[in-house]
């Protein structure tokens, strides 16, 4: 029988409608008089609680909702309960925790659910409304049998149908599983098929940065093959770059740092929260998963999303609303980021409405490690493959092979088994763990257990040697999982180590100190097979050699687009100049502070812890009222010592659409100027690349290629590498009525380095009033498509009509960037803030925000005819600068162009001049509150 | 001889290391220590000066902000606790979720372990809030080390959800009359304020930490940890700053330990 215990929670107001709330405990296998002890001791606070045992909280009222999670899927809470329950001399057999909603007005039960549902009280992903109280909470099922599939005789309509939803494959790949098949005279299992699908999917394989590619008809190395190759060029600072979970560069005193960056969008789309957890702890866990056990320092998260106001209308079908995902995203990354102790201290928001079918959500993590653990370490003959961490459950099934697909209207209730609930706490103390383990030398090597399960790891890991693995021994959440499941399934709060046979005890020690489960599965053997055992009997027996080289590299095809889009030059004197008055200027300047791209983001800030660990020396806001925003995050990573790391990002999707070479060295230009305007000095910086793109056709192909190509410039204009990436090819969205929708490709680099001494960075707020703002570096004032301002002049993304994006000046970068870092160095450069969307009025006004200061521009000899593109102009590369006076920028100037806008004011206003004819002046006051609202209307 | 902090672990605190870093730079010799440690007998209470709760979510703050650690302490370490809060030469601090902890084993406001007498709930804005705010450390509380620093003005950050203190008018006005209040919120004229976000939470009377009446059990919401250095504090780089307004804290809870010791 179950004991239930209601609590009242919070007596609140959600929108207009009066609801009370309470927390219902479902604990099964004890007595009332132990419930009654719990509801009193643990579950209730008299202070301001009261609780009910067996019956409803409220008696008047039989309008209520409980919504629970559904079963089998894991709530992080149940363990929690028992533990604490057991703490106090009470053994439950199994606790659940759930909501109940109470309403006051005579409202039907449709009417309720209707409600919980647009208070988003309810994720029916993962949610359910219980009906009827539950007889039991234990789940229970029968092992389901291993099957054979008999590929041998099928058709090639029948190969793609076994392939689609679930295996992902294209047909000549079908077909090469088949053949293997028949030489080797046997029907695969379900496990084995699940296994090659997984290995061989274009998230764990990368099919299309490895193929053979011909672009515009020619032969070009494969794109993978073009980074590293560049990469490797440029070693100064790598300790290991593409061959782990994380890309590590040399740090001071024998220490290393790492970087990674990765998406987790399909999940993202169809339910957000838990998508943005998992994609946090997934991301986190590769830097853990690094060499033989790193630690996490900070985490940034680049979301691209279509705009908050999106009408209903517009959406397509199987889609979540964008301003429900921006919410939810936000959430996700707290709950997880916050609960882990791991400051999210940089990121960025991107809005096109072309997001709408399916959003970008990009998390990124750094960390440290003792450079004599930093390089991928190698399982040895004989070393146990030992499992820790979180449970198997059916939740993660397929993600791997899920991501690589295409996604259609149906992918919402097909595949939502796909998405798992993050459990922080449960990845919290496994780190923990391997971090005491590591730091007593007693792993091997160490794999995570995300895209693909213990198949991805365990089949890793064992590529070299061989591996036998009994899945009986594996910790399940609840019985009846088939052992093709329990094989793949994810988990983000998993880790699969190689311990040493004479030291297992001593692990197994470590990890009962920090309550973290283990299972020891098999062994590293010396095979060179993958054999896989279900309780004895035999479930997969395939050769390495098939698996991880059985796959032909693919031929691919890329090419320009037949189709000549019509565009236009934007002209010298075309009709989108600004009338004199000034209205009209402070107008355009309204619209574009609160555009989403530009807009303060503070509000989600301030939800992130973002100075957890106290490693944290330039904080995303700083200035008077610490509303300024920053270019980077600077932390000191060894609290005794002086040494920085400096993390940056930068990019731009319609850049990118509109023009996929100019747009990606926009995008590695923005993350370098951010890096080197705080004070971050390029040449001890590496770079990590994130490419998500739509499905590779031949356009999208011939885009990627262009990008790369943008890449291995960039790399060998600063002579720097890329030592991690990431590429995720199914941004497209397939619906009714041949509806498709090319998602703008992303190119984010990130960007982190070392530098010996964090007082030496600088903030972006104006410091002193009367000192002198210089413009340093050189506008392309030509280029203005794919501008903030542009967009907010024509709101139907007329922006894209026009190709000439601004393009960087490659020649004059490297000098820039020098002269901004020593000028830092020299504490000459008071503040810096770097040109990007917006404009540099927007740098000037972000300004201003910090110091508290107004601003006076001169725009003079500058402006030509065209003040707004002066103004609106969002060359990367370009920055904005104070200094003591014009001596000083004079002198440390001399090499590169730099223009002196003007002086910082005390008054409170900013004001653009043409010679001495005022074009506009505003208060800054005024201004900031456009710039804050958008965010704060939606997250307070 | 040094004061020995005992840094207290569990599943999910997460703000241990700097804390017990802040102890080792005032002069103490701080160790984090797992709570199943300490229930294997493996480390003791006894052998420790200071107490230290960090921050974090300990159990994922699951049923409420450090409830299953509470009742974990409350469980197994009642009569340890007891004698070492009862030692003249001890301290306890509890910190953000060290003092939700505190709170709900009854240590604060009034030393009753197993008794809880007022709470830490919700945030008023409904949502977890990361701000550096300001603070008036109150005239004449009852701490016990921090004479020297009464009534003056500090800067720390908040970083937490479920910070309003809370307790019933009865409870409140003994909490007040003893001296117990150590930390109030202020705006910007310096008067302990109920308005959001220089009282980040909505805590009744604006309080941010507590002591029990014997002075050495402290507990507040805000991070001193985290202001250690200079460069900890957002604006170092525009404000001269005399010294890092955390580390006081910790340097004074060493000096009262080496004079009482």
């Amino acid at each position: 029988m179950i004991q239930t215990v209601r609590v009242s929670y919070l007596s609140e107001k959600k929108d207009s409608y009066k609801i009370r709330s309470a927390r219902v405990y479902r604990l099964e296998g004890i007595k009332k008089k132990d419930a009654e002890i719990l509801a009193q001791k643990l579950f209730c606070e008299p202070i301001n609680q009261v609780y009910s045992l067996n019956r409803p909280l409220i008696k008047n009222t039989s309008q209520k909702v409980e919504i629970a999670y559904r079963p089998g899927v894991m709530n992080p809470e149940a363990a929690s309960i028992i533990k604490s329950a057991k703490d106090m001399g009470i053994e439950l057999l199994a606790a659940d925790s759930s909501w109940e909603y109470y309403f006051f007005e005579k409202i039907s039960e449709d009417e309720i659910h209707e409600r919980v549902r647009k208070l988003n009280l309810f994720n029916e992903t993962v949610e359910y409304i219980v009906k009827k109280e539950p007889k039991t909470l234990l789940i229970r099922g029968n092992v389901g049998s291993t099957a054979i599939v008999p590929i041998r005789k099928m058709t090639d309509e029948e190969l793609l149908s076994l392939s689609k939803d679930k295996l992902f494959l294209n047909l000549d790949e079908m077909k090469i599983v088949q053949n293997y098949f028949k030489k080797i005279k046997r029907d695969p299992t379900d496990c084995e098929l699940e296994t090659i699908a997984q290995t061989w999917s274009e998230h764990s394989g990368h099919k299309t940065f490895k193929a053979k590619i011909f672009v515009d008809g020619k032969e070009k190395t494969p794109l993978i093959e073009r980074v590293k190759k560049e990469a490797l060029k440029h070693n100064k600072n790598i300790v290991s770059a593409f061959e782990d979970n994380s890309g590590v560069m040399d740090f001071y005193e024998g220490f290393a740092i790492s970087a990674k960056g990765e998406t987790h969008n399909s999940p993202s789309a169809i339910e957000p929260y838990g998508g943005a957890m998992t994609g946090s702890g997934g991301v986190f866990r590769d830097i853990v998963g690094t060499g033989r056990g790193g630690k996490t320092l900070i985490s940034t998260d680049i979301f691209c999303l279509a705009n908050p106001n999106l009408p209903s209308s517009k959406l397509p079908s199987g889609c979540l609303h964008p301003k429900y995902i921006l919410k939810q995203v936000v959430r996700g990354v707290k709950d997880y980021g916050n609960r882990m102790g791991i400051p999210t201290n940089n990121g960025s928001f991107h809005f096109h409405d072309d997001f709408r079918a399916k959003p970008t959500v990009l998390v990124g993590a750094y960390g440290i490690l003792p450079k004599r653990y930093a390089k991928k370490g190698k399982p040895m003959k004989g070393d146990f493959i030992v499992s820790i961490g979180g449970r198997i459950g059916r939740d993660g099934i397929h993600g791997a092979t899920f991501s690589s697909g295409v996604m259609t209207e149906r992918t919402n209730s097909v595949n939502s088994q796909a998405v798992q609930i993050g459990n922080a706490i449960e990845e919290k103390r496994t780190f923990d763990a391997i971090l005491e383990a590591r730091d007593r030398n007693l792993i091997s090597a160490i794999q995570d257990c995300g895209g693909g399960g213990l198949s991805s790891a365990i089949g890793e890991m064992g590529e070299k040697t061989g591996v036998t693995v009994e899945l009986k021994n594996a910790l399940l959440k609840y019985q009846g999982l088939s052992p093709w499941e329990i094989w793949l399934s994810e988990s983000q709060e998993r880790m699969i180590l190689a311990i040493p046979k004479n030291r297992i005890q001593e692990f197994k020690k470590i990890c009962k100190k920090y309550n973290v489960e283990i299972s020891v599965l098999g062994k590293f053997d010396g095979s060179k097979k993958l054999k896989v055992y279900y309780s004895k009997k035999l479930v997969a027996d395939l050769d390495m050699k098939f698996l991880h080289h059985g796959l032909p590299q693919r031929k691919m095809i890329a090419n320009h687009s037949k189709v000549i889009v019509t565009r236009r030059i934007a002209k010298k004197n075309n009709s989108l100049i600004v009338s004199k008055a000034q209205k009209q200027w402070v107008n355009i300047i309204k619209k574009i502070l609160s555009h989403g791209n530009v807009c303060s983001k503070e509000p989600i800030v301030r939800l992130y812890d973002h100075t957890v660990q106290g490693t944290n020396v330039l904080s995303p806001f700083s200035g008077e009222e610490m509303d300024g925003p920053n270019d980077a995050a600077v932390i000191r990573p060894l609290l005794d010592k002086p040494y920085g790391m400096v993390v940056s990002h930068g990019l731009n999707p319609i850049l990118n659409r509109i023009d996929p070479y100019w747009g990606s060295i926009w995008a590695a230009t923005e993350a370098i100027s951010n890096f080197t305007a705080v004070g971050g000095d390029y040449r001890n910086a590496s770079l990590i690349n994130n490419y998500i793109w739509p499905f590779p056709d031949e356009e999208s192909l011939w885009s990627l290629d262009q990008s790369v190509d943008a890449v291995v410039d960039f790399m060998k204009l600063l002579k720097i590498p890329v030592i991690s990436g990431k590429d995720s090819l199914s941004s497209t969205y397939k619906g009714k009525n041949e509806l498709t929708i090319k998602i703008p490709p992303v190119l984010c680099i990130s960007v982190f380095g070392k530098i010996p001494d964090v007082t030496k960075t600088i903030s972006s707020d104006f410091k002193k009033q009367n000192s002198v703002i210089c413009l340093v570096g050189k506008l392309d004032i030509k280029g203005m498509a794919g501008s903030a301002y542009f967009e907010v002049l024509n709101r139907n993304m007329a922006t894209e009509q026009f190709n000439n994006i601004p393009h960087v000046d490659l020649k004059l970068l490297p000098k820039t960037l020098n002269t901004i870092y020593r000028g830092i160095q020299t504490g000459k450069i008071l503040s810096c803030h770097d040109v990007s969307e917006g404009g540099l009025i927007t740098a000037v006004f972000e300004m201003c925000v910090g110091g508290n200061f107004g601003a006076e521009i001169y725009l003079g000899r500058l402006m030509g005819n065209r003040a707004d593109y002066i103004l609106f102009n969002e060359t990367a590369g370009c920055f904005i600068v104070e200094v003591q006076n014009e001596k000083i920028a004079k002198k440390i100037f001399k090499d590169i162009p730099y223009f002196i806008l003007g002086k910082t004011k005390k008054e409170k206003n900013i004001t653009v001049k043409k010679k001495n004819e005022t074009l506009f002046r505003e208060n800054l006051e005024i201004l900031k509150k456009v710039w804050q609202k958008p965010m704060k209307e939606i997250f307070n | 001889m040094k004061p020995r902090i005992l840094v207290l672990k569990a599943d999910g605190t997460n703000c241990d290391e700097e804390l017990a870093f802040a102890f080792k730079i005032a002069g103490g010799i701080p160790k984090i220590i797992h709570i199943n440690d300490l229930r294997s007998k493996k480390e003791n209470f006894k052998n420790y000066n200071i107490l230290a709760i960090p921050g974090g979510f300990a159990y994922g703050d699951d049923i409420a902000s450090g409830k299953i650690l509470a009742g974990e302490l409350t469980s197994f370490f009642s009569e340890e606790l007891k004698k070492f809060i009862k030692r003249k030469d001890t301290l306890t601090i509890g910190i953000c979720n060290g003092f939700q902890v505190l709170v709900r084993t009854g240590l604060l406001p009034f030393g009753t372990i197993g008794k809880m007498q007022a709470t830490l709930t919700d945030n008023d804005s409904g949502h977890f809030e990361c701000r550096w705010i300001n603070l008036r450390i109150d005239k004449n509380n009852s701490c016990v080390f921090l004479k020297d620093l009464e009534d003056q003005i500090i800067s720390y950050q908040v970083a937490h959800g479920e910070g309003k203190f809370f307790a019933n008018n009865k409870t409140l006005k003994t909490i007040e009359q003893s001296g117990l209040v150590v930390f109030r919120y202020i705006d910007k004229k310096g008067k302990p304020t109920k308005n959001y976000p220089e009282n980040p939470n909505g805590s009744l009377n604006a309080i941010a930490g507590i002591c029990d009446p014997t002075g050495r059990i402290i507990g507040l919401m805000p991070h001193p940890e985290r202001f250690i250095f200079k460069e900890h504090y957002p604006n170092w780089r525009r404000q001269k700053i005399d010294r890092p307004q955390g580390l006081s804290i910790f340097k004074s809870m060493i000096s009262y330990i080496k004079e009482v010791l």
